[in-house]
């Protein structure tokens, strides 16, 4: 080979050389150096993270009826940089969703920074509406397949519904934008009701379609599980038309109705007035929020006197017969009335008549530490421990912090600060013998194959009574709803009905007692003599006469209709042998209904 | 040249060639089997995500119907509609309802006892 050629050979082969060294090092920098970065490129362009939403669990009444459940729905999405023809996509989703051309074309317009590619680009996520029904959703991707265009897909999602709309919105609760529980039992129950969603890899081509076989991992979503409320719909239903028409008839500032079970505390029943609608809740007033029956604390009025004599009774200080001067209706030494005039009266008949001395005269007879003991026993001052959100205490002042007349002031429920709940529960404790016992709205929790994963058994708290101080309590109660009492119109055709009314003045902003506002209860329990249900009416600041603004005249006869309508819903067998032809206690206006 | 030795020039490597050809089969046959996997992979892929559209669709179906069923026999729905009288119902007053208590059994003696429905002869 001539000293040319092999010049010519060395130099191709050295060109050669350089040739495959920069390939070779184009290939290290790509395979190895810039590794992590170009495969991460790839990644995005291709692995997706789809979630597999978990379905929230139901609430039903304790026979199953569906009290808030989930409807599926999508969210359409835009992937801009699929998008070939952008009028036409937004032709289309403005003409079946209804929103205005150029708000779609802003939209799909948008541009995004790409940190991978280290340049702008069409946004490749843009939620172009939340919360379409599933056949409108349908309709715009046929609508997309026959125009031949792509960009949009639907992502998965779901809306509670309550098919009941305002009943139990205090109880239920609702739920926010991400589907988390923010009041009632949605709140409380959250971590069983959420779930959780599961998640699966998967490859997709250029095109945006899932690539099967390229599945990576995947993990299944675990769904909520379903709760199931004490509440009965019948009895709920029961309360609501009876508090609509109350609320017509007297336009309180607000009312609340509570139907407990008083052997296992089960709340049957619980309403609250100003209501809202779950499923449209714009503009809906905070006020109009708040369960009252747990947030809001009254003074109870006559209706705590249930616990006065109960404590006198327990303690064996005096029994049902025991004469206590009433000083003829004006205790001077203490500047306390009654409303009517009474020399003596026997315990039994305190109640009976309501007497606001009587009942002071007990509760001096106990004594400051012994009275205050019982009425924290019968859960005053402490929150029930009910599974509802925003449960306050209520305020019951120690003895060191009374005045010289707290004594005489409280047992007929002032100066104590009591949520309707804690009411009826202490009303619970008289009809079944002493027991104290938690409210209860949840009954059990089930996974979505229905095997029972919690239970709420009845809890007695404490006893607070003995069973002979609470029979003696019962047998005045069911005095004070006859003829005799202050509650004749809370009587109920063929039952014996046992209760007791209360008329609470409403302190001024000075601290004063005034004369125009009240709030005007009655809680009761039937049959009397084996309670089925225990009941409490409460309205604040009834619109009616002065005369006739009484616990007897305005939540009595609600609950005489309420105990009615339930006793024949439950199926109670009657307790009393009522005259062919009788009528009605309701009927007559010869009876005094005031208390104090 | 002989003539034996110019058959043994040109005759047929038959083994040799056959065994070419049968890698060449195999070889030709693992692609050809391995595109028909890989398209089979795909095509159940694409009937596996049809099948998954199809039961989301119809479970999506089932929870609206569901839904509606709530929300159509809701106590509320139920109590609009016997307030509209679209439900004709007539409560049953007190006077129309009998209450009866149940029955003791008798004690078991071993005496007969007439049926209570049996009618006396006059």
């Amino acid at each position: 080979m001539s000293a040319t050629a092999q010049k010519r050979a060395l130099t191709t082969c050295i060109a050669l050389a350089g040739c495959f060294t920069v390939f070779s090092y184009r290939l290290i920098d790509l395979q190895v150096t810039k590794h992590d970065e170009y495969a991460l490129i790839a990644a995005n362009n291709h692995v997706v993270r789809q979630t597999i939403p978990a379905r929230r669990g139901i609430i039903t009444d304790i026979r199953g009826e569906a009290l808030a459940q989930n409807e599926p729905v999508r969210t359409v999405v835009a992937d801009a940089t699929l998008i070939t023809d952008r009028d036409a996509v937004a032709e289309i989703i403005s003409k079946t969703l209804n929103i205005p051309h150029p708000q779609v074309m802003e939209k799909l317009t948008r541009v995004v920074y790409s940190q991978a590619l280290k340049k702008e680009m069409p946004a490749p996520y843009v939620v172009l509406k939340k919360e379409v029904p599933v056949n409108l959703a349908s309709d715009i991707m046929a609508q997309m397949a026959e125009r031949k265009q792509r960009g949009l897909y639907l992502e998965t999602d779901s809306t509670r519904v309550y098919p009941n709309e305002k009943m139990l919105c205090h109880i239920l609760g609702y739920v926010n934008g991400k589907n988390e529980g923010m009041d009632g039992v949605e709140r409380t129950m959250e971590r069983f009701l959420h779930g959780n969603d599961g998640f699966r890899y998967s490859e997709r081509d250029r095109t945006g379609r899932e690539i099967v076989p390229y599945r990576g991992q995947e993990k299944e979503a675990r769904n909520g599980c379903n709760v199931r409320l004490t509440i009965d719909m019948g009895l709920q239903n029961i309360v609501e038309m009876e508090l609509d028409a109350a609320v017509k008839q007297f336009r309180p500032k607000s009312a609340t109705v509570i139907l407990m079970n008083p052997k296992t505390g089960d709340i049957l029943a619980m309403s609250t007035r100003p209501n809202f609608n779950l499923n449209v809740q714009d503009n809906v007033p905070e006020d109009h929020r708040r369960n009252r029956a747990i947030t809001d604390i009254v003074e109870p009025g006559s209706t705590f006197k249930i616990v006065t004599t109960a404590a006198a009774l327990t303690e064996k200080i005096v029994h049902p017969n025991t004469m206590i001067n009433c000083e003829n209706g004006y205790f001077a030494s203490v500047k306390l009335h009654d409303h009517h005039p009474y020399p003596d009266l026997s315990v039994h008949d305190i109640l009976v008549h309501s007497s606001n001395i009587g009942v002071a005269k007990l509760a001096i007879q106990l004594g400051d530490q012994k009275f205050y003991e019982y009425v924290r026993r019968f859960g005053f001052g402490e929150r029930t421990g009910v599974n509802l959100p925003g449960e306050i205490s209520g305020i019951v002042h120690p003895p060191h912090k009374w005045s010289k007349i707290s004594i005489t002031r409280m047992p007929m429920g002032q100066e104590v600060g009591a949520t309707p709940l804690q009411v009826a529960t202490a009303m619970c404790a008289i009809a079944n013998g002493g027991h104290l016992m938690m409210p209860q709205i949840i009954h059990d929790i089930t996974d979505d194959q229905g095997h029972v994963i919690s239970q709420f058994p009845p809890q007695e708290v404490r006893t607070v009574a003995t069973k002979a101080a609470t029979d003696a309590v019962r047998d005045a109660l069911v005095e004070v709803v006859s003829p005799r009492g202050t509650a004749t119109l809370a009587r109920v055709m063929g039952y014996h009905v046992a209760g007791k009314t209360g008329t609470a003045q409403k302190p001024e902003p000075d601290g004063h007692y005034g004369h125009d506002r009240y709030v005007v209860s009655f809680v009761g329990f039937m049959p009397a003599e084996d309670p089925a249900f225990v009941g409490l009416v409460l309205l604040d600041e009834a619109q009616v006469s002065h005369d006739k603004n009484y616990g007897g005249m305005v939540a009595a006869p609600i609950f005489s209709r309420i105990g009615e309508k339930a006793a024949r819903y439950l199926g109670l067998k009657p307790t009393v042998e009522e005259p062919t032809g009788s009528v009605m206690a309701r009927q007559n206006t010869n009876n005094d209904y005031r208390d104090q | 040249m002989s003539s034996n030795r110019r058959r043994h020039a040109n005759a047929i490597p038959v083994a040799s060639f056959l065994t070419w050809a049968l890698i060449g089969i195999f070889a030709c046959g693992g692609g050809l089997g391995y595109v028909w996997c890989k398209n089979q992979l795909y095509t159940t892929g694409t009937e596996i995500k049809s099948l998954e559209r199809e039961l989301v669709d119809l479970k999506n179906k089932n929870e609206v119907a569901q839904s509606k069923i709530a929300q159509l026999s809701s106590t509320a729905k139920l109590q609009e509609r016997y307030d509209t009288g679209f439900i004709k119902l007539v409560p049953i007053t007190n006077d129309h309802i009998t209450v009866l208590s149940n029955s003791t059994a008798a004690p078991n003696t071993g005496e007969l006892r007439p049926v209570s429905n049996e009618r006396t002869h006059e």
